[in-house]
């Protein structure tokens, strides 16, 4: 008896491995990651990894840097970032701009392709663009077209038909863009996935299976995929098909999935990976290594203060608690992972709209740590409440990083204002829709850039739909802000555009104190020493179209 | 005995149809919605409005349930938000491999080592045989998976190059990843055959069998294990289904495509039809393994009848 049960356990289990087993193996790979090519004839491959899952490959759907980072690099726009973060023209030829700075007149280069030879056309821009707008586009990105492009959110909404959109395809080489305002920041929003390239009569073939595999896929960018797997990853190869072939030096690129950071590094060490990134604990480890690296994206982490609640709606209360934080400190010991501590909410790198000048070179100093000053304007606020000392409470996600930042506030605001501050943990979502109802004191918040423009960050305090803006509205501070924003909105000389958005930025962190910044998130990296022009841009969307291994 | 299968098989879908409106309205009363909020708050409110509406999720939650439910019945699990558009069905179809190959692996080399262990133990009753495999069993009780699963990449992967460090690229993935979530099976087993051995022993067809002048093996392979059996089979589906729905932290080491980590990934982004697949079939699968159990007692042991007996 029991041997037949142990021979059928056996045999089920033998069954299953062998019928299921075999197909489910994504195949080897595990060659060398970074080959030294000894002959022009040897393929060369890199290998990277994502820390999450592949949401999806569906331009209309993705709307995460792990999306996008495979699609940027599959797909193609009318421009990309050149390896300074600067737009040059891609499928586009060139673009002339009107002299009022509204109309756009994009001309597509001769002869372009997709993957699978149908012709990439103004209309296919055109299409894509239109099907984006849709307010129902799973990514929830219709927003990044129809703000900018004139009938744009009345299609959307579906008061006008295509035909009264402001983009126009004269003939098939020629694109016409119509905006509702001058975006001095349009050439690099075309270089965003959103903005890119998407064959529609193959879409629509596909209906719902589009994406779902790499057959059901198209590709107008430097790579095409011939491995996907959500859970694993995905293997890229060279697309014939790409106007800039030529440019493109590596044959193969892997892109994993690896959610632990001890088994990337690892396959790092095994030779497994290119790049690594490193936890804050391994930091101490290599930061004396040639391989070692960092870089910061535009992402900001701040305090949001809700500017009605008890306690925090005195703007000198606002003002001593952001007064009391030391963000050098909280980055460089408590993070220690590469981010930069933050002056305003804009990141300094960001594109001021005046050539060659960054925006953090206009911002002068906003936040400064000052325990003196802090400790007076505490005094004062609380002179102001009536003698009574505000109970605080801060909402954060419980996630790692969230809860050393929010340890180390309340340590400093003990330190400094002598106060006890509640460190109230919460899943993203809950965290979020207290901040949403208005129900908390302050909030650990964070934004990361849309487009390299300081208006990506400064609007979000004028909108009221959005859970950021801490109740900043309906008075005349809050009025004067909304205004700068408008001014600058409608201000055609880049200069006193930048100005304007100069002096929001101020009114905003430190007049108003609306918002504390803290840092600007960034991380720490190992990288082979033969993988040469591996590009992550500000967006943290790795461009891989220049890399290049020896 | 039909009978008796039959009336479980029914409440087997009652069961599974309460944990599905339970998940159901938990999950819907999470705070939240499936989307990016602060993507969906820079949309205007009409545009909202239609975002929801292509979801359904416009309307009330009853009607919303009633149509889930609906769907289920014609074997529609809808799709997943967070895999935008791509069927749920498929989506466990193809992390279900890699998990289950793991996870029979584990169970098999667990049952089967841990099994020698525990006969080994019981019949060597203390002496350092015993002692030794106590102590092995203890340690894998008390050492979590994740630190063995480190520990075997740092060493077989890496340290002597003799396996993969991770990825799921052939055969030879899957073995680190069994043997690291064997660990804790082998040791549960262990004792337990260990424990139920001993009590068996000390019976008194066991002195009879001896009496008889049979050999020890064949007492202990006949007589005493057959009876040990039993409390193992009891614990081995908790085991087996553990081991499947445990395995998040190994999945992740050694990054196996597996439906470890799904269950965590899609609660925290709201992914309700996901979820509710996912907890749809952990169920079925637990309350089938409990029913195969149930029905391989009274192959094991005759004297247990399951239906209750004909006046």
């Amino acid at each position: 008896m029991m041997k037949k049960i142990a021979a059928a356990v056996l045999t089920m289990a033998l069954l299953l491995s062998a019928a299921t087993g075999c197909n489910s193996f994504t195949g080897n790979s595990a060659e060398p990651a970074s080959q030294a090519g000894s002959g022009a004839a040897k393929p060369t491959s890199v290998s990277f990894y994502l820390e999450n899952e592949i949401p999806t490959l569906n331009q209309f759907a993705a709307s995460d840097n792990i999306a996008f980072t495979v699609l940027n690099n599959i797909s193609e726009g009318l421009y990309r970032l050149d390896m300074n973060d600067e737009p040059q023209p891609a499928l586009a030829e060139s673009c002339k701009v009107s002299d009022d700075k509204l109309t756009y007149t994009f001309t597509l280069r001769d002869g372009l392709k997709f993957s699978n030879g149908d012709a990439i056309t103004s209309k296919v821009f055109r299409e894509t663009w239109l099907e984006q707008m849709k307010a129902d586009a799973k990514n929830g990105y219709a927003f990044i077209l129809t703000d900018y492009i004139v009938n744009g959110q009345e299609y959307s909404e579906k008061k006008v038909g295509a035909d009264q959109v402001g983009i126009e395809t004269p003939d098939d080489k020629t694109l016409v863009v119509k905006l509702k305002a001058p975006t001095p920041y349009f050439l690099s929003l075309t270089t965003f996935v959103p903005y890119y390239a998407v064959d529609m009569s193959f879409y629509q073939k596909q209906g719902a299976s589009y994406a779902l595999g790499k057959d059901n896929l198209v590709y107008s960018g430097p790579y095409m995929v011939t491995q996907f797997d959500a859970a694993s990853g995905v293997t890229l190869v060279k697309n014939p098909n790409y106007w800039d072939k030529d440019n493109v030096k590596v044959d193969t690129v892997n892109i994993k999935i690896i959610k632990e950071q001890s088994t990337a590094l690892n396959l790092y060490k095994a030779g497994q990976l290119s790049r690594v990134k490193l936890s804050a604990t391994d930091v101490p480890s290599y930061k004396s290594s040639k391989e070692f690296t960092t870089h910061t994206i535009f992402r900001t982490n701040f305090i949001q203060f809700n500017t009605t609640a008890e306690g925090t709606k005195n703007l000198n209360i606002r003002k001593a608690l952001s007064m009391a934080v030391d963000n050098n400190t909280l980055v460089n010991t408590i993070l220690n992972n590469g981010s930069e501590a933050a002056n305003g909410v804009v990141p300094k790198s960001m594109s001021s709209g005046i050539a060659g000048k960054t925006f953090g070179s206009l911002q002068g100093t906003l936040m400064s740590y000052n325990a003196e000053k802090a400790k007076e304007y505490w005094k004062k606020g609380v002179e102001e409440l009536g003698g009574q000392v505000p109970q605080m409470t801060l909402v954060l996600d419980d996630d790692t990083e969230n809860k050393d930042v929010g340890t180390y506030l309340q340590s400093q605001f003990k330190s400094v204002l002598g106060i006890d501050v509640n460190l109230d943990s919460k899943t993203k979502e809950a965290r979020r829709s207290l901040m949403k109802t208005g129900k908390y004191q302050m909030g650990l918040n964070a934004w990361g850039a849309d487009y390299d423009d300081p208006m990506t960050y400064l609007q979000i305090w004028t909108e009221n739909t959005n859970s950021f803006r801490g109740n900043f509205k309906d008075t005349e501070a809050a009025d004067a802000y909304v205004k700068l924003i408008e001014e600058a909105h409608a201000e055609r000389d880049t200069a006193k555009r930048a100005d304007l958005l100069v002096q929001a930025e101020k009114s905003l962190v430190v007049d108003n104190a609306v918002v504390a910044p803290l840092y600007y998130i960034g991380s720490a990296y190992l990288v082979k020493p033969n993988v040469k022009n591996l590009v992550e841009p500000d967006s943290g969307i790795l461009e891989l179209k220049y890399t290049e291994v020896d | 005995m039909k009978k008796y299968i039959l009336k479980r098989i029914v409440y087997l879908f009652v069961t599974l149809l309460v944990i599905m409106t339970a998940t159901f309205f938990l999950m819907h009363s999470l705070p939240g919605t499936p989307f990016d909020e602060d993507k969906i708050s820079s949309l205007s409110p009409a545009q909202q409005q239609q975002i929801y509406a292509s979801y359904g999720l416009d309307q009330p939650v009853y009607i919303q349930y009633f149509k889930y439910l609906g769907n289920v019945f014609q074997g529609d699990f809808g799709t997943s938000t967070l895999y935008s558009g791509q069927p749920v069905k498929s989506i466990l179809a193809s992390r279900i491999v890699p998990s289950a190959l793991v996870g029979i692996q584990a169970v098999l080399v667990g049952l089967a080592v841990g099994l020698v262990l525990g006969v080994v133990a019981a019949y060597k009753h203390n002496t350092p045989l015993d002692y030794l495999t106590m102590i092995v069993s203890v340690l894998g009780i008390s050492v979590p998976n994740f630190v063995v699963a480190a520990l075997l990449q740092y060493l077989f992967g890496l340290k002597w190059g003799l396996l993969p460090v991770a990825y799921w690229e052939s055969y030879a993935s899957s073995v680190l990843p069994s043997l690291a979530l064997s660990f804790g099976v082998v040791a549960q087993i262990a004792r337990f055959v260990r424990t139920e051995m001993l009590t068996v022993l000390q019976q008194d067809y066991i002195l009879m069998a001896k009496a008889k002048g049979l050999s020890p093996a064949k007492i202990l392979m006949r007589h005493a294990l057959r009876n040990s059996m039993l409390p193992v089979l009891t614990i081995l589906g908790a085991i087996t289904v553990n081991v499947l729905t445990g395995s998040l932290a190994v999945e992740s080491i050694y990054s196996v495509p597996g439906i470890g980590s799904l269950f965590v990934d899609t609660i925290k982004a709201n992914d309700y039809s996901t979820i509710l697949g996912l907890t749809v079939f952990y169920s079925a699968f637990y309350v089938v393994v409990i029913l195969i159990i149930d029905v391989l007692y009274c192959v094991i042991d005759p004297r247990i009848r399951l239906a209750p007996a004909k006046e």
